[in-house]
């Protein structure tokens, strides 16, 4: 079982990659949280109890897994039959058996199921063909969808722990930390800090303990790569450790996982577990004689927690307070002892860094940003979910060729990335090639790859809003600028779309903002006023027209907008009345319906439902001046 | 702070053997009294702290830092509804609001009954199937605030 | 030894030296308001901030930091009054007159600062505590930890547990003492002293009738010298005041 030596363990992979060859055909389930939410545990069970009362596994040679997030969560749940590479999305557990007979005895395939591509209403049967798959190049994410993340040998077979045995017998730890920097990556949690770099300062301070940390903490609203990362392959994080702890010198690791993320905190529990077992944590790992362990705390609810300082007295017990970034973690981080602290996305390249060499990241990419990085491209997308993709590509190939372009087609206006740190990036420049330098220079960032696709329908002010609302909720309030900044530039904002916008206000918002990017303490009060100014300085218009007009040009600042029935464009179909909430239309079927303006509470549900586009916004004030109906 | 009932504290013990009794412990003590009490009862804070070593005041400031933790007793079932950017975009402000109507609280707050609380939290990370409602352990993607009583299990609304 | 400029003047001091050392050594002003000598730099307050540029880097690129906790190095430049340190210590101060609009120390502060009223919304609820941390790190300071923030952001605010009663405070009154607005309230008659709700009986002096400190912070610093018990539960009136009085002198040193 425990595997003592390099030998075995390559013996092992061989043994596991065979036992698997000899499955003729494979269903992956995806049981990721998006696919879990819409069933996916019926439907794997469904499988598994139908091949096995069958006797197909035997008969047929059939193998069923249930796998890490594929990243097509909208589609889900999700199944891929390998090696024909059908996909099928939102099956439900009554078509296994349909699934079972025509397509993998009968070998024929369900179109009903098959992925339909919106921008041409083609369906594809090969998920290879999908351009939402087609375009990626998976590092970090190389695995998930193709394992069963709680079963070790699995991974092992698809190459976990490869690139941990090439660095414990072929290289020193100088030489792994030769190949990081070779490789040139940089931290993927968002501020992308040179990954090599960081881990040499850690093994030049003195001491004899220190620590390597996963940051598990992925607080930025709109991404979640990490999650399906420790869910779908919780292996390639352990083995990125297990070789950072190796080239820094440090025996005791920890992985702080969000408290929101309970399915990651179960994966990664199995997967330290089987790994103790087989010798590839713990003592004398794979017989190398190198020691290194693991443990997972979990976050308390605290988006802070995600900052290293922070983190890291949360670690200790504390409240998650940062500190002055004056002395380096690396030289007193965790218990003021030495310590490296990388993201997940981080963690999990460094196995195939290591296995497939630092030239191949290398190649990848653009100069000062190289290899691959994962995105979660979301909002108001067609195809939203999960992607890995080489960095320099476009905006507009994301959104478009891979993204298939805005939702219900309505026009592009901004895609927010970086989080609640980031910024806008308006149409002019979708071209921009994606990398850390380039989208800074944008007035947004990397940030963890949050890529939240806004259109006509997103009112610039209410998004700036919504960030510092965030914020104001998980500042730690130790500092003066960001505890009291934000509360007041929420105060400003509050007003601008309530309708009382004032002369002076934007100046007031830029002189504050700088005030907080200078003064404050941490990167979330420094990085507060991002998505503030990034919004000033592509929309300023839409402010104005909120100060000056008292109007979202928008439509979507509810004390500022109302909503009236077209007459001509009305057929009485009674959606609009049936989607709203406060009772506010009134109409009979097949008749012309009128909203009640005294009871309307502009929350834009009948805009979203009316098939004929019989539904407009206006000004309110323009309203006040028309006759009320 | 409200009046609290009375609580076994062998549950405590038991949750104090899992773990080093030392402070770097308190916040991971701290998530299963959540889980086993569905809150933080005073009592199980002051025996927590001098099992740990750690002052009444810093266990009473790390249980009010951290939105996980509760002070109060919480209702049976938590609904909670995720702000995070898409799915704001997406629409969870009506979906908060249609909680409001239905079950006559708001975020952070709990039924008369001790039924239900509703609770706001920053992504969950299911961003493609936004907006996304949890009541319970059950996910729900895609949520519209026409199906939220059928969500809450409380009858109403039409079925998909 | 290091040497570096504030303010284009050479000053040189200890390698451990904070860039508020410097200044100081320097003479010039750094307004402070979370700084206390004796405690470890906080850094929360912000109102420090300075910029100050490395040697070796550009010319004019400078890094805004806080002077109470930052450390020098040789070859430094600080410059204490450049226009964006000003506009951001006006930014800090006009943010604690609005949390804080009825405090004479913040007025006081942001009058010196040119601001007469803060051009923020003011806080509803106005109040003097302007989060300091102050009482907090005094208290863990003494090893005592009776009471600590609470909840975080805005909420945030200094309590005891649960806001009652704090269980570990022995009335040495620091917190009180040390906080720049006066925000702490207590109230110290001839038997008994209350602070944070709590009260608690003091040690007089038997002849005098002169009250000293509380027979809580007594004992807590009896303990925590290891003088045994006996001496200060003695009879002997003037030995019980000696030894009173000589806690109470510790409790200021330390």
């Amino acid at each position: 079982m425990r595997i003592e030596s390099r030998d075995q363990f390559t013996a092992l992979h061989e043994a596991a990659r065979k036992a698997r060859a000899e499955h003729r055909q494979q269903i992956l389930v995806c049981c990721g949280t998006g696919c879990l939410a819409s069933g996916a545990k019926e439907v794997a069970e469904a499988f598994a109890e139908q091949v096995a009362d069958r006797g197909l596994d035997a008969e047929v040679g059939l193998f069923v897994k249930s796998t890490g997030c594929h990243g097509f969560c909208e589609r889900g749940p999700l199944v891929v039959i390998q090696p024909s590479g059908v996909l099928y999305t939102r099956v439900k557990a009554k078509s296994v058996a349909e699934i079972i007979d025509t397509t993998v005895i009968g070998g024929e395939v369900i179109t009903r199921l098959l992925y339909k591509n919106p921008v041409d209403g083609e369906r594809i049967e090969d998920y290879s063909e999908i351009p939402f798959y087609k375009n990626q190049v998976r590092v970090a994410m190389r695995n998930i969808g193709r394992i069963d993340p709680t079963d070790i040998e699995d991974a092992i077979a698809e190459g976990a722990y490869s690139g941990l045995a090439r660095a414990l017998f072929e290289l020193t730890p100088d030489e792994v930390l030769e190949e990081v920097r070779v490789s040139g990556q940089r931290g993927r949690g968002g501020a992308g800090f040179n990954t090599a770099r960081k881990w040499a300062s850690c093994k030049a301070a003195p001491g004899d303990r220190r620590f390597v940390l996963c940051n598990g903490d992925e607080g930025d609203p709109g991404a979640f790569k990490d999650r399906s990362i420790m869910e779908g392959d919780p292996h390639s994080v352990l083995e990125g450790m297990i070789i950072g702890a190796y080239a820094v010198g440090a025996n005791e690791g920890y992985i702080y996982v969000r408290d929101e993320y309970p399915l990651a905190v179960v994966n990664l529990t199995i997967a330290i577990a089987e790994a103790r077992k087989r010798g590839l944590l713990g003592d004398d790992i794979m017989g190398s004689g190198f020691n290194f362990d693991i443990k997972i705390s979990r976050g308390g609810g605290a988006f802070i927690c995600g900052e290293s300082s922070a983190l890291m007295r949360s670690l200790e017990g504390k409240v998650g307070e940062p500190r002055a970034k004056y002395v380096h973690s690396t030289e007193k981080g965790l218990y003021d002892l030495p310590t490296v602290l990388n993201n997940v996305e981080t963690w999990a390249g460094i196995g195939a860094i290591i296995e497939r060499g630092g030239q191949w990241f290398a190649s990848m990419g653009t100069e000062k940003s190289k290899g691959t990085k994962a995105f979660s491209l979301v909002g108001k997308v067609k195809n939203t979910g999960l992607i890995e993709l080489p960095m320099g590509t476009t905006l507009r190939q994301i959104i478009y060729d891979i993204g298939g372009g805005v939702a219900n087609d309505r026009p592009f206006k901004a895609v927010q990335t970086g989080g609640p740190s980031g910024g806008c990036v308006p149409e002019e420049l979708l071209d921009l090639p994606v990398d850390y330098e380039k989208l800074t220079e944008a007035g947004s960032m990397m940030g963890s790859g949050g890529m939240i696709v806004m259109d006509d329908r997103t009112c610039m002010v209410d998004v700036a809003r919504y960030f510092l609302a965030f914020l104001t909720e998980e500042s730690c309030g130790k500092c003066t600028p960001c505890r009291e900044g934000l509360k007041q530039m929420l105060h400003i904002y509050d007003r601008l779309i309530g309708g009382d916008g004032r002369e002076g206000d934007i100046e007031a918002i830029e002189r504050l903002a700088r005030g907080m990017q200078l003064g404050s303490l941490c990167e979330l009060g420094k990085s507060a006023p991002n998505p503030v100014l990034s919004t000033l300085r592509y929309f300023r218009a839409e402010y104005e027209a909120h100060i000056h007009d008292r109007a979202c040009p928008a439509g979507i600042c509810r004390e500022l907008t109302a909503y009236e029935i077209i007459e001509e464009g009305c057929d009485g179909c009674h959606a609009c009345f049936k989607a709203c909430p406060v009772d506010a239309i009134e109409g009979v079927i097949k008749e012309l319906h009128v909203i009640h303006q005294d009871a309307c509470i502009s929350c834009g549900a009948c805009f979203d439902v009316c098939p004929t586009e019989a539904i407009r916004t206006l000004p309110k004030s323009r309203l006040e001046k028309a006759e009320v109906v | 702070m409200t009046e609290q009932p009375c609580v076994d504290l062998a549950l405590t013990d038991e949750i104090l053997e899992r773990y080093p009794l030392e402070e770097p412990s308190l916040i991971q003590v701290l998530q299963d009294v959540q889980r086993a009490y569905n809150y933080l009862p005073c009592d199980v804070l002051i025996k927590v702290g001098e099992a740990l070593g750690v002052p009444a005041a810093k266990v009473f400031s790390v249980s009010t830092f951290y939105k996980a933790f509760a002070l109060d007793p919480q209702g049976e079932t938590i609904v909670k509804v995720c702000t995070g950017t898409a799915c704001h975009i997406r629409g969870a402000g009506q979906l908060v609001e249609e909680l409001q109507r239905e079950l006559g609280i708001g975020a952070d707050e709990t039924t008369e009954d001790l039924k239900f609380t509703v609770k706001t939290v920053n992504c969950v990370g299911a961003c493609a199937m936004a907006p996304v409602m949890i009541v319970g352990e059950k996910y729900w993607g895609g949520a519209k605030p026409a199906r939220v009583s059928k969500y809450l299990g409380t009858g109403g609304g039409d079925a998909n | 030894m290091t040497t570096l400029t504030v303010n284009g003047r050479r000053v040189t001091v200890p390698d451990d030296a904070t860039i508020l050392d410097a200044t100081r050594a320097a003479g010039v002003d750094v307004p402070t308001l979370c700084h206390f000598d004796g405690l470890e730099p906080w850094g929360g307050c912000r109102l420090c901030v300075v910029d100050m540029s490395q040697e070796g880097w550009d010319e004019d690129w400078f890094k805004m930091v806080t002077a109470c906790n930052h450390p020098v190095a040789e070859g430094m430049r600080v410059v204490t009054h450049s226009e964006r340190v000003l506009a951001t210590r006006q930014v800090v101060i006009d943010l604690l007159l609005a949390r804080c609009p009825e405090t004479p120390l913040i007025q006081r502060i942001a009058a010196e600062h040119g601001i007469e009223k803060t051009s923020y919304e003011p806080n509803p609820e106005p109040t003097d505590c302007i989060l300091c941390g102050l009482c907090t790190r005094v208290c863990d300071h003494i090893g005592v930890s009776a009471i600590a923030s609470v909840n975080r952001g805005w909420g945030r605010e200094i309590a005891p547990p649960f806001h009652g009663e704090p269980p570990d405070c022995i009335g040495c009154l620091a917190c009180a003492e040390i906080c720049p607005t006066d925000y702490i309230e207590f109230t110290d008659g001839h038997v008994t002293r209350t602070i944070w709700n709590r009260e608690f009986e003091m040690l007089r002096d038997p002849v005098t009738g002169q009250a000293v400190i509380t027979t809580a912070q007594a004992e807590y610093f009896a303990e925590r010298s290891g003088v045994p018990k006996a001496y200060f539960e003695t009879s002997d009136s003037s030995k019980r005041l000696a030894m009173a009085k000589t806690f109470a002198a510790l409790a200021v040193k330390e």
